[in-house]
């Protein structure tokens, strides 16, 4: 194979023209010093004409090759390594993980703790528990029971029970005056009486 | 809800005279049919954290107007009406209703009422397997509740009733399931044995003078009955006052708070809404709990202008 084809082909390679028959010829040329430096030459050539910093003696192909060889036989203590480094690996991705989740969970807490704590702020008047958030309060409203979540003491003086022993009351005075102390004839106020008395 | 689309997209030709004159009638025939007309029939009764299902028995012969009112599901809470006036009921179901005259009957007035509601005819519906005509009631402001009615086109009885909230949730539902106008016997609307004759507390004689009255109260409602009870809980007297606009109905009760430190409260249960606010007197605190089928804006808006005074307002 003549030198010039060799150098052609090199070009070629340079300029990412080169076909795979080139590629193979320069490749199989890999162990010719003298082709090394001609494509070290064309390297720089190449990175002046597009103005790139290089350093022109930096082989990195010979210095691995060298490296490689005058690396010692470990190949047995190889694979425990490579264990604790994927136990390294794992333990990075689920300290990760955890960081992530936390983070989202810290998120979340913030995001509805605002709301709590400025309702708090706005209204700390609300200490006894919302009828309408659910049917276990409104067995509060039936005399003799107490809601498991609205009963906190028995004290006589905590507001949770002063409007306890009361509202019920109140509620059946009001429902039941509307369906049978004005006179109406309509079923719905009787109705709305008889739901109040409801479990 | 869908109901509120419907009402947008009816709206244009619903504002047709010739539509409100029809649901004016319609009105007007509900407010003569309800103490004319003889029927049974079974309803349900949803609202937030409840739903029942009764039987109604009404008997009207000449002026005298019976009717029976009987729970389905749950417990067997029943009631006997006879003009107006509770015969016989079951335990607890009137425990609370005094005998008295209220100082204004409530009835439906259709004059009074367009002031506070407007009524439009939305159009045809069935409810019960019969014909009906749907009617939207709407309020002119927002201190009260719109509703749906469903009249029977027959009876013009209201089949049907949805209370709607501003935004057109749906708060409450009463609907007839099953309805049969006339062929009521006499043995239908008598009591059953659990029906136990009703000892109405007597009104007291004296005029209970109550010292006091309201601020401010949505345009239309009116003082309708005010009493004086222990209450339930103390030996405190506490005052009872009850509002109405024709439709809805408030009840505002204060109790002296004697020193208890207590904090303010709210509560709904379905369209019935509760505020107590502490307000602060010369003779020490009171505990004003306004409870009524208004929202709840309004309910604390009465609950802060309750006052205690001498220059009772209406009475």
């Amino acid at each position: 194979m003549s030198r010039e084809a060799l150098h052609e082909s090199l070009s070629a390679v340079m300029d990412n023209e080169a076909d795979e028959l080139e590629l193979r010829r320069v490749l199989s040329a890999e162990s010719d010093s003298e082709m090394r430096s001609t494509w070290s030459r064309y390297q720089i050539a190449r990175a002046a004409m597009h103005k790139e910093l290089i350093e022109p003696r930096l082989d990195i192909a010979s210095a691995v090759s060298a490296a490689l060889a005058e690396e010692p036989e470990i190949t047995a203590v190889k694979p425990q390594r490579f264990a604790w480094r994927n136990v390294g690996r794992l333990a990075v991705a689920a300290s990760v993980t955890v960081a992530v989740l936390a983070g989202v969970r810290l998120y979340n807490q913030s995001e509805v703790a605002g709301p709590q704590i400025a309702q708090q702020a706005a209204q700390p008047s609300i200490a006894v528990p919302q009828v309408s958030q659910g049917p276990a309060v409104l067995a509060g409203y039936s005399e003799g029971t107490v809601a498991p979540g609205a009963q906190v003491t028995g004290a006589e003086g905590s507001p949770e029970s002063w409007h306890e022993k009361r509202l019920p009351a109140y509620v059946r005075q009001h429902a039941q005056q509307a369906a049978f102390g004005s006179g109406s004839e309509s079923a719905l106020p009787y109705a709305r009486a008889a739901s109040m008395e409801d479990r | 809800m869908r109901v509120i689309p419907l009402f947008v997209v009816l709206g244009g030709w619903l504002s047709m005279p010739a539509f409100a004159a029809e649901a004016d009638l319609l009105m007007q025939r509900l407010a003569d049919a309800e103490k004319k007309q003889s029927y049974q029939g079974t309803f349900v009764y949803e609202r937030n954290g409840s739903f029942s299902s009764h039987a109604v028995w009404q008997l009207v012969d000449g002026q005298q107007s019976r009717e029976r009112l009987l729970q389905l599901d749950g417990p067997a809470a029943e009631v006997v009406i006879l003009n107006g006036k509770i015969q016989c009921a079951t335990e607890d179901m009137a425990s609370q209703v005094r005998e008295a005259t209220p100082w204004r009957q409530h009835q439906l007035e259709l004059e009074a009422l367009s002031k506070w509601y407007s009524f439009q005819v939305i159009g045809e519906s069935r409810v019960a397997g019969r014909p009906t005509v749907a009617l939207a009631v709407r309020p002119r402001d927002q201190h009260r509740y719109g509703f749906e009615l469903h009249l029977d086109r027959e009876t013009s009885l209201p089949l049907k009733s949805l209370l709607l909230d501003e935004s057109g949730q749906l708060l409450e539902r009463f609907q007839f399931t099953h309805f049969t106008p006339g062929s009521v016997e006499p043995a239908d609307v008598e009591g059953g044995a659990d029906c136990e004759p009703v000892s109405l507390a007597v009104e007291q004689k004296e005029l209970t003078s109550t010292k006091w009255r309201s601020d401010w109260l949505p345009d239309g409602f009116q003082l309708i009955d005010s009493d004086v009870r222990p209450s339930p809980a103390s030996k405190e007297p506490v005052t009872w006052l009850s509002y109405s606009d024709g439709i809805a109905r408030v009840s505002v009760f204060i109790e002296p708070l004697d020193g208890a430190v207590v904090e303010d409260a709210r509560s709904q249960m379905g369209p019935t809404v509760a505020v107590s606010k502490r307000i602060s007197t010369a003779g020490g605190d009171v505990m004003v709990t306004v409870i009524g089928e208004i929202p709840l804006g309004t309910a604390e808006r009465i609950a802060l202008s309750m006052r205690a005074g001498a220059d009772q307002a209406s009475q």
